[in-house]
């Protein structure tokens, strides 16, 4: 079981044979169920929920992480020290999210509302949020 | 062959024993046969809010460890023909009883008794997994708050680890007007996390404090508002479709009649 690949800058998924490969190398698992409270995922690879991550839940990869729904527990993506690891989430509201040895949590007093899917990662040393845009808007930066 | 509902909770003091009783209660007035069964060993209360507290003379370990026959150990309500009492140990703790003899006591009554109410202990441990062990169904409730809610969730999680899929769920002690000013969590906040069926909605209602007490349950007083929400929760289970009655406050409701395709 390999750790992420250090060649791969854009962590993502791509959509082309090869990198689809890719990630099968990398080790994913499908969660086809939502993680309720106490219940935790421990992964040496990517993780993938087809639900959401109730607030309690925890899950820990050493890839991305990957959520279809509400994400509102806890993660940490890159647990093995990968910078480049990503946290995806249609509705992105973690208790505390980390990626490598980061550890972020939502400020005090908001309440966000989150309308479109977001992506966490680390931008120049900070975990920064950002809309998910489809990979070849994203590509298209530098 | 009866149905075994666990009423469950997670955290304590939300409203279980309140429930099976008014539950059990409703259902033995529309004509079933009902047995009630306490498995809180150590901290018995569900005789008390149906005052049967003075008729008890074996429990539920006298029936599990042998001490009697199941028979000698049930108590006729004094109000309804069809409502029966198993009643727990109160000298006794959880693990005088396993899962196999609660499976085993579960599948007994179920030949006699068309619904086997059976009230939870707080917690996760073995007190809960007697509970479930021999239940097809689940019902857990909880009240509007966040520490409720997440311990709800806990519970359904272990539920379904057990095979008790689609819990249904009772929101208990809702209070409309701090809905409406923002400061309780609404039932749509509470379904949008926990993602069961809402089997009903239960306001905040000190009556209760003196219906229990008296050892009355609140499901036969035909005229609150209160044995209306638990009548209605009642006539769900019976498989009949009630819509979830208004509060009294305009569009309390309105999202969850959205949310459950009610017009
Ligand atoms: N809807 C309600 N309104 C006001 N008080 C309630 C309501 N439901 C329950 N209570 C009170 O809360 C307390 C705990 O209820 P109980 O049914 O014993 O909870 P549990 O069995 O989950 O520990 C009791 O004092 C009861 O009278
Ligand atoms: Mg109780």
């Amino acid at each position: 079981m390999a750790i992420s690949k250090e060649s791969n800058n854009s962590p993502l998924p791509k959509h082309t044979a090869v990198d689809q490969e890719d990630l099968v190398d990398d080790n994913t698992i499908l969660v086809q169920r939502t993680l309720r409270s106490g219940q935790t995922i421990s992964y040496h690879g990517n993780v993938v929920v087809l639900g959401d991550v109730n607030p309690g839940a925890e899950i820990a990869a050493t890839g991305n992480i990957i959520v279809m729904g509400a994400l509102r527990g806890v993660v940490h993506a890159g647990a093995g020290g990968d910078e480049n690891a990503i946290v995806l989430a249609f509705k992105l509201q973690p208790t505390q999210l980390r990626i490598s040895d980061h550890i972020t949590r939502p400020p005090d007093n908001e309440a966000i509302d989150t309308a479109h899917p977001e992506m966490a990662r680390i931008k120049d040393g900070v975990v920064t949020i950002e809309a998910f845009q489809t990979p070849p808007e994203r590509q298209a930066k530098p | 062959m009866g149905e075994v509902i666990v009423i469950t909770s997670g955290k304590g003091g939300v409203g279980k024993t309140t429930t099976a009783a008014n539950v059990g209660a409703g259902l033995a007035y529309l004509g079933k046969k009902v047995v009630l069964v306490d498995t809180d060993i150590g901290l018995r209360n569900l005789d008390m809010a149906l005052g049967l507290e003075n008729r008890i003379v074996f429990d539920i370990v006298d029936v599990t460890s042998g001490n009697c026959r199941l028979r000698q150990a049930l108590i006729k309500d004094k109000r309804l023909d069809g409502l029966h009492l198993l009643p727990a140990a109160q000298t006794k703790d959880k693990t005088a009883v396993s899962p196999e003899q609660m499976k085993a006591l579960c599948d007994d009554l179920r030949q006699e008794f068309e619904y086997i109410i059976i009230d939870c202990p707080a917690g996760i441990e073995q007190g809960f997994r007697n509970a479930i062990a021999g239940a097809d169904k689940a019902i857990v409730i909880t009240t509007p708050e966040v520490s409720a809610v997440r311990d709800a969730d806990r519970i359904i999680g272990l539920l379904e680890a057990s095979e008790l899929r689609e819990p249904a769920l009772i929101v208990n002690r809702i209070r409309p007007k701090m809905v409406r000013q923002g400061d309780m969590m609404s039932i749509e906040d509470i379904i949008d996390i926990l993602a069961v069926d809402l089997l009903g909605v239960i306001p905040e209602d000190e009556m209760i404090v003196i219906t229990t007490n008296r050892g009355e349950p609140v499901v036969l007083d035909q005229s609150s508002r209160l044995g209306q929400s638990y009548r209605n929760i009642v006539k769900r289970i019976l498989g009949e479709d009630v819509p979830m009655m208004s509060l009294d406050e305009e569009g309390f409701f309105g999202k969850i009649r959205k949310m459950f395709g009610m017009r």
